[in-house]
């Protein structure tokens, strides 16, 4: 069984990867109106605060989930959440850059094992290093008794 | 009651619920645009069932975007600063989903109210839930 706190100790707050991202104007305008969305700023590009929804925020991906020495948990990862945290309008077409790191690091007991629950939090920043947005991930593992 | 600004909003109160659209051909394109839609999860019933799912689903962010759109249609004044979803179970597309959210917490000196939100399948057990920070402006 693996120890939580050395994993804490090597991998918390280490930053994993960096990812350059756009979001296609289209794409935000689909995922708002297929959300029910009816927000100017959120489906009319024409809008001077047009922008992209929490829902397609969350759905940017860094190029690894993981570390890249992250050790080997077994079972099958589930997507346990996310969030998304608003602090600058995220405007489409422009460049993005996400920097993940592991947030936190914990695990639960029940009868059926142990499981191990990853979050992993991107930082959107804008191509001047504006911090606009935080995305989290929620991955949950069970954790493989001889792992 | 349109809630025009924070001093509307009521500690306790329900917002109105919100049923949305869930139907597969949403879902696919929702998925298309998240470039979720490679797969069979999010497009088609039979290949999903295939792969040991119980439908095509509703993805969770999509469910997101649902709660998201509640609270900007219970106040045109409100921004979403923080919305955090647990996916507890899965939601199944062409299924109907009822969403509800309560304030639980209302600050008029940062301009800030907190809500529990959850999403919930037809036999309303609960499929995805969490908590919403709004801002008022």
């Amino acid at each position: 069984m693996l120890d939580v706190d050395e994993l804490k100790a090597r991998f918390l707050h280490l930053e994993f990867d960096s990812t350059n991202f756009v979001i296609d104007r289209d794409k935000a305008l689909t995922v708002a109106r297929m959300s029910g969305e009816t927000r100017a700023e959120l489906t009319d590009p024409s809008h001077p605060d047009f922008q992209a929804s929490p829902a397609i925020i969350a759905s940017l991906a860094a190029g690894r989930r993981l570390p890249i020495h992250f050790p080997e948990l077994g079972g099958i990862p589930m997507d346990g959440g996310k969030a998304v945290t608003c602090l600058a309008a995220v405007k489409p077409g422009v460049p993005l850059n996400g920097r993940t790191h592991l947030h936190d690091i914990y695990a639960k007991s029940g009868r059926s094992g142990r499981m191990i629950f990853l979050v992993s939090r991107m930082e959107i920043r804008d191509a001047e290093g504006k911090h606009l947005a935080t995305s989290d991930s929620h991955m949950v593992i069970r954790e493989r008794p001889d792992a | 009651m349109t809630i025009r600004n924070i001093d509307d909003v009521e500690f306790g109160a329900e917002l109105p619920t919100f049923e949305p659209d869930t139907s597969l051909a949403s879902v696919s394109q929702f998925a298309d645009a998240v470039g979720w839609g490679a797969g069979a999860r999010f497009k088609d019933h039979a290949l999903a069932r295939k792969e040991g799912l119980p439908g095509a689903l509703v993805p969770g962010i999509m469910a997101m975007g649902f709660l998201t759109t509640m609270i900007h249609k219970w106040s045109p004044a409100a921004h979403v600063e923080r919305i955090d979803t647990v996916f507890r179970a899965p939601l199944i597309a062409d299924e109907p989903c009822v969403l509800t959210a309560v304030v639980t917490d209302v600050d008029t000196d940062t301009g800030v109210v907190e809500l529990d939100v959850s999403v919930k399948n037809e036999a309303l057990e609960t499929r995805v839930f969490g908590t919403a920070k709004v801002r008022f402006r």
